[in-house]
Formats: structure tokens, C-alpha cells, sequence
């Protein structure tokens, strides 16, 4: 006879004690339960193998940059549509394998397997295309690895002067493409212990857009880029009774193949600078070590947790020279590298308890530091290639620290009726910048109230003051800023905020409805120039409705707003111009979903509708107000999906869609390559793309 | 005894997936009731047969998905379902009142049923899962936001499904969406991570499980998060720009934007938020700088990454301005 002592009693006996005893099921703890008779004849346990197989294929109408992006499905034409997902299992041992979008370049894979309570594996690929843009074009050729100009190129002081340029541009295309190797997994030696493991690499390469520049002109330059990205995770967690210890390592190695690159001014140079460097991203190297503890105590529900992270950052790559041009002498480099490092640490308390039946209380405090540690040297500067400026510049490693304390207490003051408050505090502390410290106090309250088990409001409000000690105006001067700026980060800043939740789901109907919204206001009164306020304001309301067993009805809404407000001052003084931005977005989605129509078909429509609206208006003294034209997006898309259970082994799926994404954008609009005088763009031109996309595939299942 | 109130958000689950809420339904319309019987305490016991005497009437397809997952493993003496174990009681609890005879008309005695008309406490539905998953979830999960607002593990996980919705990429989005709906409604801005394309999911940035990162973020800083996918932007450079090296979120918004790039605000005026030295990055660019009337570099195409191309930080020893 087996007698299995119920995991209620042990709850019951552990620190979830009060809780438990208001369990549903009270008395359940002093069982002991004679097992022996549960043979589990009627239970259908999975052994064997099944998987699904999808064949089919997709047909894109049109070229789209923007709405293959991530999707693969860029270029107009016919996709394969394979997949499928299978899985098999015997002896405890299970082996499941999912493959999706073969035929695309958002292909994924994936194989994990396990042995039930003692192992479990995961391999994983995936790729993740990026599309930008759908008309871009350039001069350059990046065959020989730096970008080089054309031979007939003729340079010329501005680009009005460029008088190969309609002859030597071809198409260029900005993308790259990411792929994701994982391989990991996690070992169960004993009951209480867990060893863990887990290695990806990243891979992205393809194309970005850089600007180069020579004085006040630049050239926008197709940068090829091939990053690689290498993690590892290991861990070690032992968790027995109330006590859980963890020890983690993770390694994040960036390689790029490329210390930098070069490219030839398309504009009119000073003679040896007709060639220029510029510095790609340097190879890095981030090991943290974490030490975790969680313990839960006998009493009050009270749980601690303990967690210490310590990392460091190594970056060696070696430097490019001041300059490529063969006539200019400069002084040799301080170094041939950075050997730049920073040491991180953070540390991170917490406490939660229900001291009484009715009150729970948390607190938190956690210290954040990033040490740069890079040695500082002075550095001549070469500028455009052209002359050593003559001064000396020191580099300078930022390093700045975050102290964070939370508390907050919640009181059920009913059983309908919860009541929080809670008080912030943040310090931070910066080297080299213009505020040594500031910190940040902030008050809330909140309110949980449910009249009805039907009906639920959540109001959460406060304020909050981030107060500077100084700041150095002295030192902004050294850097040649107007000491009447405050950037926004480090300056006093007064902020209202509000949140409300209303969710309501009828009485006996299958229905439930949801409002969120949320309100923040910043005020920067210190602030002469620069960011002088900010407001935000979002709401979103979402309807689902379980017309039938087989219909569900969807509606969903959700706008928001950021504005802002900005100073500036062309004098040197005071302000003399202001900004103020202003951000709409809007979104809806609705649909309908029908299955089992006579008993073989499924039935799905989605429509989403979103939209963006800026404006950017601009108040000077010289000119008055000026608006600029509004900056637009534009994304609709209309799905329907149609099953069709042709058999108990075979389905066949229908997709039509149609998506149409179009913006209006001043910074693109009418800017052929040559539109700015001084900038060789790449003649990107806003999106206004219309895309039909129709499928058919058959899905076939097999089971053993 | 009275049962302590249950804070699981109404229609959390629902939102969550729909088909979750046809699994619900169709467990519904089995006959088994969701509700207590007002003011009536019974003591229940384990049942006789244990998952033999759930099954002889929940035989749907919802219930019977359990089998196909590592929750029903016989030969795993951790499963449920593992030898010795309780099978379906050992997450719904002791179910012999609930199984037995009612009168004609009642409503049969609750279970602990992990869905939004469960009147159990969330704590001790949680207690149910974490008795074998405490290793599975984070150090700080009693400190996190989902902890202390009594998230439900089953507000977002379905333990009966083959496939759990929310551990997949193509499909968690929208489940976290269920909560987090004014997030999910970024992700439609003119430019976004791939969430809506169902090409990402909120835990390549976001630990569900909680910590005491802010905003339960998957890594200790929000930039170690951002440097997982982007660590060509970690540095340390020689010519760094301080408040990328602190936050990237002080010039992103990690959500979506109606602004390429994810920028919070367009360039110039991002810039010159904290730049306002004489010369070019004081002055007032207006719209007379547009295409059609004096194209000007610092408004059209990159704006100021025309030259300033380095905003991340630059290694070249020129690269003090950011344009190398």
C-alpha cells in the first residue's frame, strides 16, 4: 500500500500555513491518501509519435520592404509555406521538434527533448530579416571591402555639382539578416538541485546605412556589416524546503570582423583627404557572475531575497589612426588600444511580508554601479582629414552609480476593497557630467476595489521630485554648452502620474471588457533651455465576447499621446525659440472567430488599423510660429484564415490577407541623392506600399 | 471558514487566449461546477480512484490535452501523474465531495479550478504549482509586480495544453497582452520590435518570473537587456556619449515609436535636448529647411546622423565628435 502524503498538508505545514487554512478544501491536511487503487486505467498517456507536415505555398503581390521586414515576405513572388511540429514519446523519454516559415528568411527550427523529471535539451535556429526602405540607391561599390566611388565619378564642392551622379547610382539594398543558434539545457541530479546551460550565437550581417562626413558635407554610405554575438549561460540552483541558492555565470563575446572601413569623399577635398576611416563597432567582452538567495520564513508569509551581480567589460580592439591622409604628420596614438574596462555590480535586496491578516508590505533596495575603469589619455585630434585641430582632448570614461529603495504596504481594508501606498527613492551619482547626484523622491497610492466579483477598479496615482544638488554650470561652459541648458536626464523634474484599470465581465454572460489608462505629466522648472515639460497620456479598451462555443467576438481600441516641450536659444542667452512636439497614435483591431462549422470548417477574420501623427511646430522670435508638415503612418491590415478538416489526418488552411503601410515624412520626402547640397543621401523615399498575400497549405497529421 | 478573496484581474484569462477560454468553456459545460454552494462547508476528501473518477466525466479534449504533457509522465515520479502521485487532485486538490452525490439542481462543491471563476486564493493556487516549479521560477519572484498583484501562474500559463501558448514566440505576446494591453498597442507604432509580426516575444527583454531589476527586465540593467541583441552598441568606446553608456531608454522607447529608429523624438530636437553649444546645435531649424525650399543636413535624411553618424560611441582616435 502506498500512501502519498497530499501536497495541501505539506503547504499547510509550511509557510503558506495561514493562507491555507482558508483553503477551499480545509481538513484536507491531516489525509494520508491510500493511492494503491489509482490504476489510471482511462488514462489516455501519449507514447508513440505524432506530427504534423504543412506543405503549401504563399504568393506575395508586391515588393515591401517595410512589411517584410521580420516577416521575410519582402519581394513579390511565391514562397514555399513548410513547416510542421511532431513529437514523440516513450518511457518517459519525450522528443518534440517544430518547424516554421522554411521558405522564408524567418525560418525557425527547433528540437527539444527530455527524460521526465531528470533532463531536458533544446536545439533552436532562427533567422530574422531586417528591411529598410524600398528605393534606396548609391554610388559607392563596397566589392573591395571599403566603399569606393565609381571611375568616372567627378567630385565636386556640393552635390549640384556631381555630374556623373545620374549615371553611376544603382539600386542598394539596407538589410541584413539575423540568424539565432541556440543549444542548451538543464540536468536534474537530485531533487534539489538544478544545473543548467545554454549557448546562442547571433550572427547578423548584411547592410547599414552610416553617415560620413568631411566638414559640413557627408555622404550617406551603404556600411556592410557581419557581427557575430556569442552567449553562454550556466548556472548551478539548489532549492530545499524554504531556502533557494543560485549561481550563475553568463558570457557575452561581441566579434566584428572589422576594426573600421574606409570610403573615398564623393565632395571636393583638401589634397590626401580624399580618403577617410571611419571606426566600426569594437569587439567587447561581458562575463557577469551572480550569486542569488531566496529564502522563505515560517512566519508572516515572509520571503527575502539576496542578489549580488559582478561583471566586467573588456574592449581591445586597436585603433584605426587619426587619420588616413598620407600628407598629414600626427603624433603617435597614447595607445595602441582602448584596453578600456568597466567593472559592474549590482546588488539587490528584497523583502515581502503579511505582518497581518490584512496587510502585506514590500521593500526593496538595489545599488547599481558601472566603474569605467579605461585610463584617461590626451588625444590630438585630426580634423576631416585635414589638420590637427592642436588641442589636446582627454577621453572620458563615464562611470555613475543607482541607489534604489522601494516600500510600499497594501491593507485589504474589506474584502472588496484593497488600499496601497508606497514611497520611492532614487540616487544616482555621475562622473565627468554636469550633476554629481541627484535623487528622486516619489510618493504613490493606490486603490483596488471590486464592488462586484464581476467588476474591478485599479487607480494607482502619485507624484515625484528628482532634486539636484547643482548644477555645474561652470563645467557645461567648459563644453561649450549655454549654462541656462538642464538635459533633461539630470535636471529637477517635477512629475504627476496616474493610472486607472476598469475591467468588467458580466454575470452568467461570456463576456469581458477592459479599459486601461494612464496619465504623466513632467515638469522641468529649473529648466531654461532645453526639455521644459512633457504629458502622456494613453487609454486602451479591449472587448472579448464568447457569442457561442464556436464564436468569439473581439474589439479593441487604444490612443495615445506625448507631447513635449523644448527651448532653445540661437544667442547664446536666454530662449529665443521655442518647440513643442506632438505625438497621436491611434490603433483598432477587431474580429471574429467561427469553428467546427459543420463540424469541418474554422472560420477567422482580423482587422488591424493603426495610425501615427507628429507634429513639430517651432515659435522664434524672428519668424513667428511655423508648423511643420505632419509626420503620418499609416498600417492596415485585413486577415481571413480558413481551415478545412478534410479528414481525421488532413487540413487544409486558406490565407488571404491584404496590408497596406504608408507615412508621410518631411525628412524623406522629395530627398533625391542630390536634394541637400551638402549631403549625398541615399534618395529613401517614404513607404506607401500595398501588399496581397494569399496562401494554401494542408497540414497532415500522423499518429503511431 | 470563509475563502480568502481571490485578486485575479477579471477577463485576464480570457484575453489572454481565446482558445483557453474554449477549453474553459467546454470544462464548463461538463458537469462540474465552478462555483461554491453559498454558506455550506464541507470537508472533502481525497477521491477513491483518483484520476479514473475525474475521467468518467472530464473527457473532453480540453482535460485529455494534459496527457500529452510532461505534467502526465507515469514514469516520472516528479510528474503528477509520476507512480504514487495524485494525479489530477494533486493540482485540483482533494476532489471526493466534489465527485460525490448533489441534489438535483446544485451546484457541485468547487475544486481548486485555476480560472478566473475559481474562488481559491491566488497564493494558494500558486502554492500548487510552485510545490514542484519553485526551481523553474526566479529568486525574486516574491518581490516582482506579478507576485504582489497575485498574477496567477494560470492567468498565463494552460497546464493542460500540448503546447503552452505563452512559452512560444508566435503566441505570448498576446497572452502577456491580456494585462499589459496599452503595451501591446505600441508595438503597432510605425516602428517597433516584431512582436505584432510574431517574430519576438516580451521575454527576449522581460523576465516574467520577477527580480529586482526594474520593470522585471531579462538582465540585470536595462542595457545589458538591450546589449543581448545589440552588443555592438556596449562599448566601451573611447569617445563615448554618456547617456548612451547610462540608458538607452533616456533616447528609446523600447516599445515603438511614430519615429524610425525607436527615438523618442525626432532629431534635431532630440539632440538638442542636451545640446545647445553655439553654432549648429543652438539654432531653430524650421520648416523653410524642407525639400521644397532650402534642403537643409541637419533636418532631411539622418538629421544630425548625417555627420554625427557615432551616437552610440566612437573608437576612432578622431571620433571626438562622433563623426568617425
Amino acid at each position: 500500500m502506498k500512501l502519498q502524503q497530499p501536497k495541501l498538508a505539506r503547504i499547510a505545514a509550511g509557510p503558506g500555513a495561514i493562507l491555507v487554512m482558508a483553503l477551499a478544501a480545509p481538513g484536507a491536511g491531516a489525509q494520508s491518501v491510500d493511492t494503491s487503487e489509482w490504476i489510471c486505467e482511462f488514462c489516455p498517456f501519449q507514447s508513440g509519435y505524432h506530427g504534423d507536415y504543412e506543405v503549401g505555398a504563399t504568393n506575395v503581390s508586391e515588393d515591401s520592404a517595410y512589411l517584410g521586414d521580420a516577416t521575410g515576405y519582402d519581394e513579390a513572388g511565391v514562397y514555399a509555406d513548410l513547416g510542421g511540429d511532431g513529437a514523440y514519446t516513450r518511457d518517459g523519454h519525450s522528443l518534440r521538434w517544430t518547424l516554421e516559415d522554411l521558405g522564408l528568411e524567418s525560418r525557425s527550427a527547433a528540437i527539444e527533448g527530455a527524460k521526465s523529471g531528470r533532463f531536458d535539451y533544446r536545439l533552436a535556429y532562427r533567422e530574422l530579416p531586417r528591411r529598410q526602405f524600398n528605393t534606396t540607391t548609391t554610388i559607392f561599390d563596397a566589392s573591395g571591402g571599403d566603399l569606393s566611388l565609381p571611375a568616372s565619378w567627378v567630385s565636386a564642392a556640393d552635390t549640384s555639382g556631381f555630374s556623373s551622379l545620374d549615371t553611376t547610382l544603382s539600386s542598394q539594398a539596407i538589410a541584413s539578416d539575423r540568424s539565432y543558434y541556440e543549444i542548451g539545457g538543464n540536468y536534474l541530479p537530485g531533487s534539489n538541485w538544478k544545473l543548467s546551460a545554454d549557448y546562442r550565437r547571433q550572427q547578423q550581417e548584411g547592410s547599414k546605412i552610416i553617415g560620413g562626413s568631411y566638414y559640413t558635407n557627408a555622404a550617406l554610405l551603404p556600411v556592410r556589416i557581419d557581427y557575430a554575438t556569442d552567449e553562454v549561460d550556466l548556472g548551478i540552483r539548489y532549492a530545499k524546503d524554504s531556502l533557494t541558492l543560485a549561481l550563475g555565470w553568463y558570457l557575452s563575446d561581441f566579434d566584428n570582423g572589422q576594426t573600421g572601413f574606409g570610403w573615398q569623399h564623393p565632395f571636393t577635398t583638401a589634397a590626401g583627404a580624399e580618403f577617410a576611416t571611419l571606426a566600426a563597432p569594437p569587439d567587447n567582452r561581458f562575463q557577469q557572475l551572480t550569486l542569488s538567495a531566496a529564502y522563505a520564513f515560517p512566519a508572516y508569509n515572509a520571503h527575502a531575497s539576496l542578489s549580488a551581480a559582478f561583471g566586467e567589460i573588456e574592449q581591445t580592439e586597436p585603433f584605426l589612426a587619426y587619420s588616413s591622409n598620407p600628407l598629414l604628420s600626427t603624433a603617435a596614438l597614447p595607445r595602441s588600444d582602448l584596453d578600456g574596462g568597466i567593472d559592474t555590480s549590482r546588488l539587490a535586496f528584497a523583502f515581502t511580508a503579511s505582518p497581518f491578516t490584512r496587510t502585506k508590505i514590500r521593500l526593496s533596495y538595489r545599488h547599481d554601479e558601472r566603474d569605467n575603469k579605461t585610463a584617461r589619455d590626451l588625444w590630438n585630434r585630426v580634423i576631416a582629414d585635414s589638420f590637427v585641430s592642436g588641442e589636446l582632448e582627454l577621453n572620458v570614461p563615464y562611470s555613475f552609480t543607482h541607489d534604489t529603495l522601494r516600500a510600499s504596504a497594501e491593507y485589504r481594508l474589506f474584502d472588496t476593497l484593497r488600499v496601497s501606498a508606497g514611497y520611492d527613492r532614487i540616487d544616482k551619482d555621475y562622473d565627468f557630467q554636469e550633476v554629481a547626484e541627484h535623487s528622486e523622491d516619489t510618493g504613490w497610492g493606490r486603490i483596488r476595489w471590486r464592488p462586484l466579483q464581476t467588476l474591478e477598479l485599479d487607480a494607482r496615482g502619485g507624484t515625484s521630485r528628482r532634486d539636484v544638488d547643482r548644477y555645474d554650470e561652470i563645467f557645461a561652459a567648459t563644453l561649450g554648452q549655454n549654462p541656462l541648458l538642464r538635459k533633461y536626464n539630470l535636471a529637477y523634474r517635477y512629475r504627476e502620474f496616474g493610472e486607472i484599470s476598469l475591467s468588467y465581465s458580466p454575470p452568467d454572460l461570456p463576456l469581458s471588457i477592459v479599459f486601461d489608462s494612464l496619465y504623466a505629466e513632467d515638469t522641468y522648472t529649473n529648466s531654461q533651455l532645453g526639455l521644459t515639460g512633457g504629458e502622456q497620456i494613453r487609454f486602451g479598451a479591449d472587448a472579448n465576447w464568447l457569442v457561442t462555443d464556436r464564436a468569439t467576438v473581439y474589439l479593441n481600441i487604444g490612443f495615445d499621446n506625448l507631447s513635449s516641450d523644448q527651448s532653445g536659444s540661437e544667442a547664446s542667452g536666454a530662449a529665443d525659440w521655442r518647440a513643442t512636439g506632438d505625438d497621436d497614435f491611434s490603433t483598432v483591431g477587431a474580429g471574429l472567430t467561427l469553428n467546427s462549422i459543420a463540424d469541418k470548417f474554422d472560420l477567422k477574420f482580423d482587422y488591424t488599423r493603426s495610425s501615427g501623427d507628429s507634429r513639430i511646430t517651432i515659435d522664434t522670435m524672428n519668424s513667428g510660429g511655423t508648423e511643420f508638415p505632419k509626420l503620418l503612418s499609416d498600417f492596415d491590415q485585413l486577415r481571413a484564415t480558413l481551415s478545412y478538416q478534410r479528414s481525421e489526418h488532413l487540413e487544409v488552411n486558406l490565407e488571404l490577407r491584404y496590408q497596406s503601410f504608408s507615412t508621410e515624412d518631411w525628412a524623406l520626402q522629395g530627398v533625391a541623392p542630390a536634394t541637400i547640397p551638402v549631403v549625398l543621401s541615399l534618395g529613401a523615399t517614404p513607404y506607401d506600399d500595398d501588399v496581397f498575400i494569399a496562401g494554401i497549405s494542408f497540414r497532415y497529421r500522423i499518429n503511431n | 471558514m470563509k475563502n480568502a478573496e481571490p485578486y485575479r484581474r477579471i477577463g485576464s484569462g480570457m484575453r489572454a487566449n481565446i482558445l483557453k477560454y474554449l477549453a474553459v468553456a467546454l470544462l464548463a459545460s461538463a458537469p462540474l461546477a465552478l462555483h461554491a454552494q453559498s454558506g455550506e462547508e464541507t470537508v472533502s476528501k481525497y477521491t477513491r480512484k483518483g484520476a479514473d473518477t475525474c475521467l468518467s466525466c472530464h473527457e473532453d479534449a480540453a482535460a485529455l490535452a494534459i496527457f500529452a504533457t510532461a505534467h502526465a509522465v507515469p514514469l516520472d515520479p516528479r510528474s503528477p501523474f509520476g507512480h504514487g502521485q495524485l494525479q489530477c487532485e494533486a493540482c485540483h486538490g482533494p476532489g471526493d465531495t466534489h465527485a460525490g452525490r448533489v441534489r438535483r439542481g446544485a451546484e457541485r462543491p468547487p475544486l481548486i479550478y485555476f480560472n478566473e471563476r475559481d474562488n481559491t486564493a491566488v497564493e494558494v493556487e500558486n502554492s500548487m504549482c510552485m510545490d514542484c516549479h519553485a526551481s523553474d521560477v526566479g529568486i525574486g519572484w516574491h518581490a516582482g509586480a506579478h507576485a504582489f498583484d497575485e498574477v496567477s501562474c494560470a492567468d498565463c500559463h494552460q497546464s493542460h495544453a500540448r503546447v503552452d501558448a505563452v512559452t512560444q514566440t508566435s503566441t505570448q505576446a498576446e497572452v502577456c497582452a491580456a494585462c499589459h494591453q496599452l503595451q501591446k498597442n505600441e508595438t503597432l507604432k510605425a516602428f517597433a520590435h516584431p512582436l505584432f509580426e510574431e517574430k519576438m516575444s516580451c521575454t527576449a527583454c522581460h523576465g516574467m518570473h520577477g527580480d529586482t531589476v526594474a520593470a522585471q527586465l531579462a538582465r540585470v540593467t536595462l542595457n545589458d537587456t538591450c546589449y543581448q541583441c545589440h552588443a555592438d552598441k556596449r562599448g566601451p568606446y573611447l569617445w563615448e556619449h554618456a547617456p548612451v553608456s547610462e540608458d538607452c531608454g533616456l533616447c528609446h522607447a523600447p516599445h515603438g515609436s511614430n519615429h524610425p529608429g525607436m527615438l523618442t523624438q525626432r532629431a534635431p530636437l532630440l539632440c538638442q535636448g542636451c545640446h545647445s553649444q553655439d553654432g549648429h546645435p543652438s539654432v531653430a531649424y524650421e520648416d523653410d529647411g524642407l525639400a521644397s525650399a532650402m534642403p537643409s543636413r541637419y533636418l532631411l535624411a539622418q538629421g544630425c546622423m548625417n555627420c554625427h553618424s557615432q551616437v552610440h560611441g566612437s573608437n576612432h582616435p578622431s571620433g571626438t565628435k562622433l563623426t568617425r
